[in-house]
């Protein structure tokens, strides 16, 4: 086989030209670190968890699972109006594209439907509580929206009775997919929306492009995404070059343990970005690390700022929660912040929403916090310092 | 244990082994500090270094009174449900209070996704660990008034046992529901605070939950002679005189307030309130309560130190939870116990 990527792919696009492309070859994209580099396509530059492969006459999005030194996939194809799904693929759901209509069972799922300007076709949500898109929330008003019971606990029957064109739901991919099985027999794919697992927020960002693919607006998806790339690559290289490096604390301890974002997680990328010092930034996982709150007493006793500390609203808040807390310098130094700005009526975060598409936003917000003057003045989007 | 010593010298091993598991607890920890400044902080509330002090002030010392508070508290509730219902497996849980004070948690928590649930918490200002506690402090409550509301009515303590175990079902399903309708992230603090913890209790908490198990503990001490007496069977204690409905309620008042509020503060914390009396029985070989009430609070105290250290998991940064501890590593040791004392009728 030719080692040269871009002559492999010639061949390639030109053997599914002349339609004799192999049906067994897991894809004709080259894959080089988690990088699909298809001419024409969509480029998935962040993102591990998923690919977009168009084949003749019509594409197919997997969904990978590189957990644990595994590679499951789950495959769909998605074939446009006048195209006839492939018959050399038995087994594999097929999505008639463009999707019309879709149930979505996490907040996320609102932010990058909304994204991708396809709030309109949100018709079924996990839960009504946790919407900030002014469009969704029309839906819900006027009753076009139905509430499906969130992951885990859907309702089948309402489901199946709406019909819609695909699911979206945020199981991780690892997990079995029994829990879906009724529904996904009835004939409506359930699609796993993974981008919790990816371990930077381009990555995360990214996962709008599936979005894309199912309403058939990759290209202007791709376009917007791209902007939001050049965006954040500027502000992380403003971020990271910053002369200082203030240190950081995330979250609250909670009954002895201290739940902080593990190393290779999005959230420790995200600090990195911003010229943040974190003192976890070099573990392994992309999760949390439950430490023992001894563990971090001694950084967070001396840490410059303390971000997202959950739910909580002012510093009486946190004293509330322990006085022990107050023994912080950055509560002493008035240097608590939160990502509770965007937080509505009915007491849903728009950070859980929006924020997973405009990783600029947020990165922006914690260099103006942690960097004063070295960006424009403005003020905090997503953030909001604790008085 | 050695049969040969006496009373005194049985006393003496056991707050020497107290003392020596509470100087463990307070050195044993992820951040490591030598045991002679433990001391030296103990002693003269200074240290050379700010980060320990606070570590060993605010953490530490709150944390093991927590563990001695939790220790005697729940074990004494274990040996008042035994003698109650003279049955070796009774534990403080059995009437339903741990599952009481659970559900009370599990309103907060879970249908804490309810707004107006949500804006009743903020309006009443009652943020954070409070809120918790008190939730916890009602649900305990609510099934207690329950439980002695119908011990009014109820003749015979296996009656009472069986309605207790009824009530605890009736109160765990009632959660249940509760967490299946719920949010993973909500599911799982909620399942958090079932592990249960000994570090989230210090400065005004740490003086209620003293003042409460305190107050425990003094009505369990004046009612040892009802309790020797309930042990030789209901009959025979009316015939000694003993108003036996009236013993039920005081009996049932105190583990409540001791389980009670021990679960408000730290969670559910199992297997101390079975094992320890039983090790209390076989140390001093009795079943006088005045002696057993001590043996049971040193014990209990011993064992939920030793318990919290091996939590801490040396050089680890994590920590393991409290309840899954005290019954791994608690549960062998009960079984050691048991076989080489070849006594194995607790009674």
């Amino acid at each position: 086989m030719s080692r040269n990527p871009r002559g492999f792919l010639c061949i390639s696009l030109f053997i599914i030209a002349v339609g004799c492309g192999e049906p067994k070859k897991p894809g004709q994209a080259i894959v080089s670190g988690g990088t699909a580099v298809v001419q024409g396509q969509p480029v998935v530059k962040y993102a591990h968890g998923f690919r977009i492969d168009h084949r003749a006459g019509y594409r197919e999005v997997s969904i990978l699972n590189r957990a644990a030194g595994r590679s499951d996939t789950l495959r769909y194809l998605l074939v446009d109006p006048g195209q006839t799904p492939p018959t050399d693929r038995p087994g594999i759901p097929v999505i008639h594209t463009p999707v019309k209509t879709m149930v979505v069972l996490a907040s996320s799922h609102i932010g990058l439907a909304e994204f991708a300007g396809a709030a309109d076709r949100i018709t079924g949500l996990g839960n009504f509580q946790y919407v900030s898109s002014p469009v969704v929330r029309e839906g819900i008003r006027s009753g076009k929206v139905k509430q499906v019971g969130i992951d885990g606990s859907t309702n089948n029957e309402l489901v199946i009775a709406m019909h819609p064109g695909v699911m979206i739901t945020s199981t991780n991919p690892d997990a079995a997919f029994g829990q879906y099985k009724t529904i996904s027999d009835a004939g409506i794919p359930v699609v796993p929306d993974a981008e919790w697992l990816e371990t930077t927020p381009l990555g995360r960002a990214e996962w709008v492009k599936v979005i894309g693919a199912l309403i058939d607006r990759e290209d202007v998806v791709g376009k917007k995404f791209d902007s939001v790339e050049r965006a954040y690559q500027a502000l992380a290289a403003i971020g990271s070059s910053a002369k200082t490096k203030p240190s950081v604390i995330i979250a609250m301890p909670w009954k002895g343990t201290w739940y902080t974002p593990a190393g290779e997680s999005y959230m420790a990328r995200m600090l990195r970005d911003a010229g943040a010092s974190y003192s976890w930034s070099d573990t392994k996982g992309i999760g949390s690390l439950a430490l023992n709150v001894e563990a971090v007493i001694p950084v967070a006793l001396k840490a410059d700022y303390w971000l997202n500390v959950g739910y909580v609203d002012s510093r009486k808040d946190i004293q509330a929660k322990d006085p022990r807390f107050a023994a912080f310098r950055a509560f002493r130094t008035d240097s608590i912040y939160n990502f509770n700005k965007r937080v509505n009526e009915l007491g849903s975060n728009d950070y859980w929403e929006s924020g997973l598409v405009n990783p600029h936003l947020i990165l922006a917000d914690l260099i103006r916090i942690l960097h004063p003057g070295v960006l424009p003045a403005d003020t905090l989007y997503y953030y909001k310092q604790l008085k | 244990m050695d049969r040969t010593l006496s009373g005194l010298g049985r006393w003496t091993g056991l707050f020497l082994l107290l003392i020596g598991a509470l100087l463990l607890d307070l050195s044993a920890g992820a951040v490591r500090i030598p045991l002679r400044e433990v001391l030296h902080i103990l002693f003269t509330s200074s240290a050379g270094d700010e980060t320990w002090l606070f570590i060993v002030e605010k953490i530490r010392i709150p944390k093991a009174c927590t563990a001695v508070l939790a220790g005697c508290g729940l074990s004494i509730g274990g040996l008042q449900m035994q003698t109650l219902f003279r049955n070796p497996l009774a534990e403080p849980g059995v009437l339903g209070i741990t599952a009481g004070a659970s559900l009370g948690v599990a309103a907060v928590m879970l249908a804490g996704g309810s707004m107006a649930t949500l804006y009743a918490i903020k309006e009443l200002g009652g943020g954070g660990s409070w809120l918790v506690t008190g939730a916890a402090c009602l649900g305990a409550a609510g099934v207690m008034l329950f439980v002695l509301m119908l011990s009014r009515r109820v003749r015979d303590n296996v009656t009472m046992l069986i309605i207790g175990l009824m009530i605890s079902s009736i109160t765990i399903a009632v959660t249940s529901i509760w967490q299946y309708f719920s949010n993973p992230e909500e599911v799982k603090e909620y399942l958090l605070w079932t592990f249960g913890s000994l570090g989230g209790v210090s400065g005004g908490q740490l003086l209620i939950l003293a003042v409460t198990i305190v107050a425990g503990l003094v009505v369990a001490f004046l009612s040892s002679k009802m309790l020797d007496a309930l042990l030789l069977g209901e009959n025979y204690a009316r015939s000694m005189g003993l108003t036996v409905e009236r013993a039920r309620l005081i009996i049932i008042c105190s583990t409540s307030l001791l389980v009670g509020s021990i679960t408000a503060f730290c969670g559910p914390i199992g297997f101390l309130g079975i094992a320890v009396p039983h090790l209390a029985r076989g140390a001093f070989n009795t079943a006088n309560h005045r002696i057993l009430i001590p043996a049971c609070c040193v014990i209990g105290s011993i064992l939920l130190l030793l318990c919290d250290s091996i939590a801490q998991w040396p050089g680890s940064q994590t920590v393991l939870p409290i309840n899954i501890v005290t019954s791994l590593v608690g549960a062998p040791m009960v079984i050691f116990l048991l076989l080489r004392t070849r006594k194995l009728k607790p009674f």
